[in-house]
């Protein structure tokens, strides 16, 4: 994986010495509040509903064992002995005293991690694929790009004051694991005829209150004009985009307004003069530089099947269950990748305690080249895990809550903070995540129903993906009650969608029997090998309805 | 706005002295900064005027997705202009920074491009790199603090309009 060279050091430990000030200015009182929180924001630090929050980036949600040791750490000194794992490749501590940040910052450092651009109307963390260089069929590491990326858009002069925030991501793949289709710029790696790397580019997708699937703007961008690429586009919506209503300032709406035909040609004009400059074609040397970081692991040559795996799959049934959910098959023979899953039943989506953490860095260490990955559906990857130590991962996460072996399942639910945590939030999404996992808890039931992405937020800004649900839940306030509206065959996959309302709101009382009966009527209808979605997709939201709303 | 602020150019304190003059202010002989609309209606008349001129670029328009002035409108005049100053209307407001850019790198104007409205510490060296040379400060700034602000980060990852190269190019520079 990518390491800092002096520059990046420098860099980010000038950061840090900046904030320190900002901090310093703002606990003597030289500002107030208001003047520091463009600053402390753009340094990933919120002011929640009980306290300062700190967002740290994970880019391209890459992390070795040394940094996944850290962040144990930090969760130890520094908060509460746990962190939130969140659905941008981000992990994020909840209880951090505001003078302490700059020394938290300082360690974080020490491990080639930041929190910058992590909140802000700026360009935010680069997300991408989990499997990257794991998964068979990839057309390149997505990472080599997303590094570039990060640099690129790492205190960029123009684009650090934008009409909102702006969020890109990143698949090597044809399996869309990175949502790419939802971000303000997603980018997919392609190979042309003549064996040249370039970039699709898809621009203006979103969810909040608006949701819309990004628009395709560029078959193939060269690698060499990515840069220039983006800053186009960038460069467009910082003059045009719309600073009049902060719900209407994402470029999705520019493109929605504007016309896709059109913004297409003001990126290509623009396009046109940068790309003429050659100022930001990134020299092949730094490309090599950069890729070499992500060159493939010294791979063990191994039979595609490992007889100890085999044996203790016939032995030990909750291993075998949990290698069906969670080990999905590797492109290296005898491999596997580990998803570990933060969601057990009846747990808090996307927290893990620091001994969870350490726990799962030291068996990067020894078991997967030293890497854990980062999921935007807030799980933990162990990349490349041979088989034959399969049982031996199993049996260490397991001795720490890690081994719940519901990967896609419906209880391996995305909330975010809700009500507990989040000032915007109108009602409470990791208890109902909760309720619905401990409803499920029989996991050969949960098997059997199948790929079942449940997606909960607990207000309109959509920060629990609810558009992109299979079934999505939106918590609404009427009169200080709070709500759950339901939606129906959203996805967030390379076939993109956005649900569509089943009709009216549940009460808390009564959201997950709701979500029990769509349960059921899929169950009833569905045809030998179809998903939820395959059967909403044949079938239509009519059978639901009737069946949810029936007397 | 005499006196509300100091102007700093090219990072040392400026006797430079303009006046902002409202559209139905008459010329006089002293460097005026004029309103973009102005400028297009006067454009002849003001070519023969030999005193220094510049121009306001205004951040803030009624338009549904255009928030302000369109910098390349300055194309036709550039050969008058001695400053564009650009205006942040509040600090958070970053179109400015493309405009600067789109002078600088694509328009190839020379003269002073300026800072003006709401110009804070913490966005001073942002606008340094996309090209704006002429900062107004508020007169309690002094220069040593906007020093001490340009000097906060010791390089960038990216070229813009200033004389930084950025990492991604001078790790390979010959």
């Amino acid at each position: 994986m990518y390491r800092y060279d002096e520059f990046d050091h420098q860099l980010v430990a000038d950061r840090v010495a900046q904030f320190r000030g900002q901090v310093e200015r703002r606990v003597s009182g030289e500002i107030t509040e208001d003047a520091f929180k463009p600053l402390r924001l753009m340094n990933g630090v919120y002011l929640q509903l009980h306290a300062y929050m700190l967002r740290v980036a994970i880019p391209y949600g890459t992390l070795s064992s040394k940094q996944m040791h850290m962040l144990a750490h930090l969760a130890r000194k520094y908060d509460r002995g746990y962190g939130h794992f969140t659905t941008r490749q981000n992990i994020q501590y909840n209880w951090p005293a505001l003078d302490k940040i700059p020394d938290l910052l300082e360690e974080l450092a020490s491990v080639e991690m930041h929190a910058i651009q992590t909140s802000g109307n700026c360009i935010r963390n680069v997300t991408s694929d989990q499997y990257a260089a794991a998964i068979e069929g990839e057309v390149e590491d997505p990472r080599i790009i997303s590094e570039i990326i990060r640099q690129w858009s790492t205190f960029h002069p123009e684009f650090t004051y934008l009409p909102r925030k702006f969020k890109i991501a990143v698949t090597g793949h044809d399996n869309d694991r990175a949502a790419i289709k939802l971000h303000d710029i997603g980018l997919v790696v392609k190979k042309n005829d003549a064996g040249d790397i370039g970039f699709e580019v898809h621009v203006g997708g979103g969810q909040g209150r608006t949701p819309f699937i990004a628009k395709k703007m560029a078959d193939f961008v060269p690698k060499e004009s990515l840069l220039a690429y983006l800053e186009a586009v960038m460069r467009v919506y910082n003059m045009l985009g719309r600073r009049d209503n902060s719900y209407k300032a994402r470029i999705k709406i520019l493109v929605h307004e504007t016309g896709e035909a059109e913004m297409r040609r003001m990126v290509e004009e623009e396009f046109a003069k940068i790309d003429a400059s050659k100022m930001l074609a990134v020299p092949q040397a730094e490309i090599d530089r950069i890729s070499a970081y992500f060159a493939a692991p010294a791979f063990e040559a191994l039979p595609a099947q490992s007889d100890a795996f085999e044996a203790a799959k016939a032995e030990d049934a909750d291993f075998a269950r949990w290698v069906r959910a969670n080990v999905v098959a590797h492109k290296q023979a005898g491999y596997g990748i580990v998803n570990i899953s933060l969601k057990p039943i009846g747990g808090v989506p996307g927290d893990a305690t620091d001994a969870q953490m350490d726990t799962v860095a030291e068996l990067a260490k020894v078991y997967s080249f030293d890497e854990v990955r980062v999921t935007h559906e807030q799980n933990l990857v162990l990349p490349h895990v041979q088989l034959d130590d399969m049982k031996a991962v199993y049996d260490a996460l397991n001795a720490k809550g890690l081994a719940t072996a519901n990967l896609g399942l419906i209880s391996d639910a995305i909330a975010c903070p809700g009500l507990d945590y989040c000032n915007l939030a109108n009602a409470r999404s990791i208890p109902l995540a909760q309720e619905i996992s401990e409803r499920f808890a029989d996991l050969d039931r949960q098997y059997d129903i199948g790929e079942l992405k449940i997606k909960i937020s607990g207000c309109i800004n959509a920060c629990g993906h609810h558009h992109v649900g299979h079934i999505g839940i939106l918590g609404v306030d009427k009169k200080g009650t709070e709500f759950y509206q339901i939606s129906l065959g959203g996805s967030a996959d390379e076939n993109a969608s956005i649900g569509q309302i089943t009709g009216r709101a549940f009460t808390e009382d009564t959201i997950v029997d709701a979500i029990e009966t769509l349960v059921t009527t899929y169950t009833d209808e569905r045809q030998t090998g179809e998903r939820f979605i395959d059967t909403y997709n044949r079938i239509g939201m009519e059978p639901f309805k009737e069946r949810l709303y029936a007397e | 706005m005499p006196n509300e602020y100091h102007l700093i150019v090219d990072g040392a304190t400026s006797e430079e002295s303009w006046v902002y003059l409202n559209d139905d202010a008459a010329l006089s002989d002293a460097p005026s900064l004029i309103s973009l609309s102005r400028l297009k209606t006067e454009a002849e008349a003001l070519r023969a005027r030999n005193a220094s001129l510049g121009v306001v670029l205004e951040a803030n328009g009624d338009g549904k997705t255009s928030m302000g002035e369109d910098v390349h409108e300055l194309e036709p005049y550039l050969d008058m202009l001695s400053v564009v100053s650009i205006r942040f209307p509040i600090y958070r407001n970053g179109r400015g920074y493309s405009a600067a850019r789109i002078l600088r790198e694509q328009m190839g104007f020379e003269g002073q491009i300026r800072a003006c409205g709401e110009v804070l510490y913490d966005q001073w060296a942002m606008m340094a790199r996309c090209g704006i040379n002429a900062f107004e400060l508020a007169n309690d700034i002094p220069l040593k603090t906007f020093t001490t602000a340009l000097g906060e980060l010791s390089g960038a990852y990216q070229s813009a309009a200033d004389m930084q190269v950025g990492a991604l190019w001078a790790r390979h520079a010959k």
